[in-house]
């Protein structure tokens, strides 16, 4: 059992390549999405790791997850920018494991894949009751609901792609549908990509509110997800979260960056922009 | 502020309601309105939040301790928990913000060694804060060249806040080296390519060290006392 990571871009190729060490293979695809690897080899091996149901490295690494090796491959695809990765990935959006669809429908949010929009809504489309169901004896839900939801908003709308506005409604209908979704992490995943879909201030709104919620966990989740819709106005609402300031100031670095009102074109902040920095200073 | 002086007896009451907080938030809450209160009898019950941890309350703690101010350092200095890492943390935070030269070999090696961004980049901006009371220009420049090579090196810093810290912290020396225009351009020089955005992969990054170019470049001597 291999121990560690590849030390550098040829090792990783070569333990993705060989098939008897499992440990090797997982590290590997793990470290060519991390390092962005863009060498011409990576995404085809990454490719063909989808299909691995090996068992993976031993249970005494601590790395307990079913098909461990085509999980990360998915995840790594996402981050390398390479489209002869999206076919496969819809594929992988069919497999019978639900991680592996999670790690899939986020790669394709990722790489921006607009043929994934319709078969991700399709696994949504039975709604909160069934696909955002419990399973029995699992703390996870039938479908990944929260990845599904936040492809749909990494995929935005345009028009262009084949799509009209007569699809636009029911798509949202269908993401709206899990805004009232038992679960706070469901509806902050339903609401940041009602946000990014509309660009509606009501979703907005709706993220703000779960920053006063009870759980840390769920005021995180609001943090990142406004962080990353870049929605402005919730700025002083981020500031004032009771939670990490290391989170906040993601947060925050989101809606400079990734606001529709960000100049491109400008090296310096706009007036808006310097609040935004303000607050951020005060929180180092 | 540190020039008020509360009445102790208001003092020992908030801080027995400190000891006396039975939940997380309670005790949040409690250390809050110590912390608006700040009296130099609150420091050790201030310093002791500090290795609770609880995030609200360490925050509180921290304002608490700035609001005191130096009358604070000996003992933060004195209670370092080598032991506990947040707790070490919190320290070089509460340090940072007070800004006492006393604390400022704490803040040099928590910029240079410490494992954690959120202590790398308190101590960066700490440097930019610092109140180097009764200095002459000579001792204030001797400071400067001190701590203007440690801040140009964390430029390098792997995280993208720590950097933003660093263009934090630049514009601030700027207060308390109040530099000759030649020493000037060295501090501008050393922000520049926080501010390349060929150079500097987070665009909030080279924002933030643009504005403070602007800023340094507006107001040339606006700082001047």
């Amino acid at each position: 059992m291999s121990q560690g990571t590849p030390l550098n871009e040829a090792q990783a190729l070569d333990w993705l390549r060989q098939l008897e060490d499992p440990g090797q293979r997982y590290y590997a695809a793990w470290w060519l999405g991390r390092m962005r690897s863009d060498h011409p080899e990576a995404a085809p091996l990454l490719i063909q790791a989808l299909a691995d149901r090996s068992p993976g490295p031993a249970p005494a690494s601590g790395i307990d997850e079913p098909n461990p090796i085509a999980r990360n491959a998915a995840r790594a695809l996402g981050k390398l920018a390479d489209s002869q990765a999206v076919d496969p990935l819809l594929e992988a959006l069919e497999s019978s494991d639900d991680g592996l669809r999670e790690a899939a429908a986020r790669s394709l949010g990722q790489l921006g894949a607009l043929k994934a929009r319709r078969p991700i809504l399709r696994r949504l489309e039975p709604g909160p009751l069934v696909a955002g169901a419990p399973r029995p004896g699992s703390s996870r839900l039938t479908e990944p609901c929260e990845a599904l939801l936040e492809a749909l908003g990494a995929l935005g709308w345009q028009e262009e792609d084949g799509s009209t506005i007569m699809d636009r409604e029911p798509l949202l209908a269908v993401v709206r549908s899990y805004g009232d979704h038992d679960r706070p992490l469901i509806r902050s995943a339903a609401y940041r990509s009602l946000l990014q879909l509309t660009r509606e201030d009501a979703w907005g709104e709706q993220l703000v509110r779960l920053l006063l919620h009870s759980d840390l966990q769920v005021r995180r989740a609001a943090l990142l997800d406004l962080g990353v819709t870049g929605w402005r106005p919730a700025g002083v609402a981020i500031a004032q979260t009771l939670a990490e300031n290391s989170l906040k100031l993601i947060a925050l670095r989101g809606l400079v960056e990734n606001s529709p009102a960000r100049n491109q074109a400008s090296p310096s902040p706009s007036p808006e922009e310097v609040e935004l920095l303000a607050a951020m200073d005060d929180l180092l | 502020m540190p020039s008020m002086s509360p009445d102790p007896r208001q003092a020992q009451a908030l801080m027995d309601a400190v000891q006396a907080a039975q939940t997380a938030d309670d005790l949040t809450d409690a250390v809050e309105r110590l912390s608006a209160c700040p009296h130099p009898m609150a420091i050790p019950c201030l310093i002791q939040v500090l290795g609770f941890n609880n995030p609200g309350a360490a925050v509180a703690a921290v304002d608490g301790l700035v609001a005191i101010g130096s009358a604070a350092v000996p003992a933060i200095l004195a209670n370092l928990d080598e032991v506990n890492y947040g707790a070490r943390a919190w320290s070089v935070r509460a340090l940072a913000g007070i800004g006492d030269l006393r604390g400022l070999p704490l803040l040099e090696r928590a910029l240079a060694q410490d494992i954690g961004p959120s202590v790398r980049r308190a101590a960066a901006r700490g440097m930019g804060g610092l109140h180097p009371h009764g200095f002459t220009a000579r001792q204030r420049q001797e400071l400067a060249e001190r701590i203007l090579p440690q801040l140009k090196a964390a430029c390098g810093d792997e995280e993208w806040i720590v950097r933003y810290a660093v263009a934090v912290g630049l514009e601030g020396m700027e207060h308390w080296w109040q530099p000759l225009a030649a020493q000037r351009q060295r501090l501008l020089d050393t922000l520049q390519p926080l501010a390349d955005p060929q150079g500097e992969a987070a665009p909030v990054v080279w924002l933030r060290a643009r504005l403070a170019l602007d800023r340094l470049a507006a107001f040339p001597s606006a700082t001047r006392a």
